[in-house]
């Protein structure tokens, strides 16, 4: 056989495995780079419908009128707020999971995990319509048991008074990811060898002790995926946000639970400025952007294309 | 020391008990809610059981809302983008896994950089896109975004390396190609992390929300989230009853898939870190 015809034999061989990839690759171009491409071009112009005639390129002028801006600024320090609060959960899931994990596996155990974890699964709106009741000012669930816990009347608006409205929106953000987050750390918890436990027991390790230099620093990868994820959703929240103010991007009460998805969207299909609200887009792209690069950094997810290559 | 781990371990299970109680109580008094003819028009003071129980609120809610419709459009749905969005982060991920042909290590960071770019970014031009091609109220905006899964393709790869090279030769062996290879051997071989996918995948489609509240604006073509928060937007929001029993009925089955599948969706997302 030939060289020339051994080439083509080569060559026919690495041709086979382009028709696996074809149709993602161009899904992946159509889909996400050309339009990434073109919410960077339209937050370069003065649009307000695209297509409808009358582009002008203005540079940056968007951003500048954004971040002069004091409503996109509130929805920006709203989100930034609410993503911090949000991120109670993952103390609260590391408890769950400490006492859960002390059981030891077994039936209680197991029963626990699917118990606390429950709450996620139904993190459909549902849920949302649910808390409506429960977070409501008059007969809400929690006032009730706030008003039986200290013995006198608490009527709180906490979807409704602008004062409480975060820690209400914060409420029910808990009980739709705190399950998840215990989840992780249990998964975590029980990675960690019993074998460390067993041998400091042996050189008279306290309880504190074992926490302080066993399970915290063998939690630490958990808590920093747990927290740049965290950081991550509640960037870009919106579905209890929208849904809790009765389907509206103002975010009720009095725009305090507005957040950056909701001005863009607002922007893009209630009061259409597609130029305005593609330079949103692209300030959301850049906070989610970076916290995803660290997340990749922390979970190696390219890393081992060592092996690809 | 035996009892005083006992005793530990009782107290535990009592805290824990306590928790999950005060946890899953909203989840009962919205059923409670949704039996009882007093929270037809108002809120009534939290009980245990109804006050006056009924199914009235059930019937009402059948007739302000047509959720078997909703139902049916969000099970084809979500059982096409699985299928295809799997399918094709299989192939995928064999292509990465086995393949030997020039390009691949950019072709696959090309994809994994995907990661990086929110959905949430490309609302607009997304929605240009559809409004362009005349696909908007239909259900092809929602689909063929599928057909890049990236994140499974991450997971595809990394499952089907570890499948034997020996195997495969055997195929070739036999005079069988790649396709023969991916059909009788990756796909048989990957049925763990076909239904780790499958699950992530279809409970993520259900829960979907913004995309069909953007592209669909026809209620008989619309998905149940989007459907359900129209409805509650629209009723007067005294009408605690029949949203709650809106609220039940539109939990039921997921929750149903849950119990019966927790085993594997727990197991699922504390493999994959993937919520949803």
């Amino acid at each position: 056989m030939s060289t020339k015809d051994r080439r083509i034999r080569n060559l026919k061989k690495q041709l086979r495995w382009y028709p696996f990839l074809i149709i993602s690759l161009a899904a992946l171009v159509l889909f996400v780079y050309i339009p990434m491409f073109n919410t960077a071009r339209y937050s370069l112009y003065d649009i307000s419908i695209v297509g409808a005639g009358n582009e002008t390129f203005i540079g940056l002028k968007n951003y500048r009128t954004l971040l002069g801006q004091s409503r996109f600024l509130r929805a920006l320090g709203n989100t930034f707020a609410l993503t911090l609060m949000g991120l109670v959960t993952i103390p609260l899931g590391f408890f769950l999971a400490v006492l859960i994990n002390s059981l030891g596996r077994g039936r209680t155990q197991a029963f626990c995990r699917i118990g606390f974890y429950l709450p996620n699964i139904i993190t459909g709106i549902s849920v949302i319509l649910m808390f409506q009741a429960v977070l409501q000012g008059e007969g809400g669930l929690l006032n009730t048991f706030l008003s039986f816990l200290f013995r006198r009347k608490i009527s709180i608006g906490w979807i409704s008074d602008i004062r409480y409205s975060k820690i209400g929106a914060t409420i029910l953000w808990c009980w739709m990811n705190m399950g998840y987050s215990m989840l992780m750390n249990l998964a975590s918890l029980q990675a960690i060898p019993s074998e460390l436990y067993e041998a400091s027991e042996i050189d008279g390790a306290s309880a504190w002790d074992k926490v302080r230099y066993i399970t915290a620093p063998l939690m630490k990868n958990c808590f920093t995926f747990l927290l740049v994820t965290g950081v991550i959703n509640g960037l870009s929240r919106f579905t209890d946000l929208f849904v809790l103010g009765s389907n509206s991007s103002a975010g009720l009460p009095g725009g305090t639970l507005q957040s950056i998805l909701m001005y863009i969207y607002q922007f893009s299909f209630e009061v259409p400025s597609h130029g305005i609200s593609s330079a949103g887009s692209m300030i959301l792209f850049a906070l989610v952007f970076f916290f995803t690069m660290i997340n990749v950094k922390l979970t190696g997810f390219l890393e081992d294309e060592e092996e690809v290559g | 020391m035996m009892r005083a781990k006992t005793i530990r371990r009782l107290i535990v299970i009592i805290v824990l008990v306590l928790l999950l109680i005060l946890i899953l109580t909203p989840l009962w008094w919205a059923i409670v809610l949704s039996f009882d003819r007093a929270a037809t028009t108002a809120l009534p003071p939290f009980s245990w059981l109804p006050h006056t129980p009924t199914t009235f609120n059930y019937k009402a809610a059948q007739r302000l809302i047509n959720l078997p419709r909703y139902y049916l459009n969000t099970l084809i749905v979500t059982t096409v983008n699985t299928v295809v969005s799997v399918f094709f982060a299989m192939m995928c991920g064999y292509a990465f896994a086995k393949g030997r042909f020039p390009g691949k290590k950019v072709l696959y960071i090309f994809m994994l950089a995907v990661m990086m770019v929110p959905f949430e970014s490309r609302l607009v031009p997304l929605y240009i896109l559809y409004r362009d091609m005349g696909l908007l109220n239909t259900w092809w905006p929602l689909i063929l975004g599928q057909f890049a899964y990236v994140y499974g393709v991450f997971f595809a790869r990394q499952n089907i390396a570890t499948i034997p090279n020996s195997i495969i030769e055997s195929v070739y062996l036999d005079g069988g190609g790649v396709w023969r290879v991916f059909f009788t051997m990756v796909l048989p071989l990957s049925k763990p992390v076909i239904a780790t996918l499958s699950i992530l995948q279809f409970i993520a489609h259900w829960n979907s929300y913004l995309w069909p509240l953007v592209a669909i604006r026809d209620s008989s073509k619309q998905m149940i989230s989007v459907g359900v928060a129209l409805f509650n937007a629209q009723q007067d929001s005294i009408y605690f009853g029949p949203r709650m029993a809106v609220a039940v009925l539109s939990a039921i089955p997921l929750t149903i898939v849950f119990l019966f599948l927790q085993k594997y969706i727990v197991e699922s997302i504390a493999v994959s870190g993937i919520k949803q």
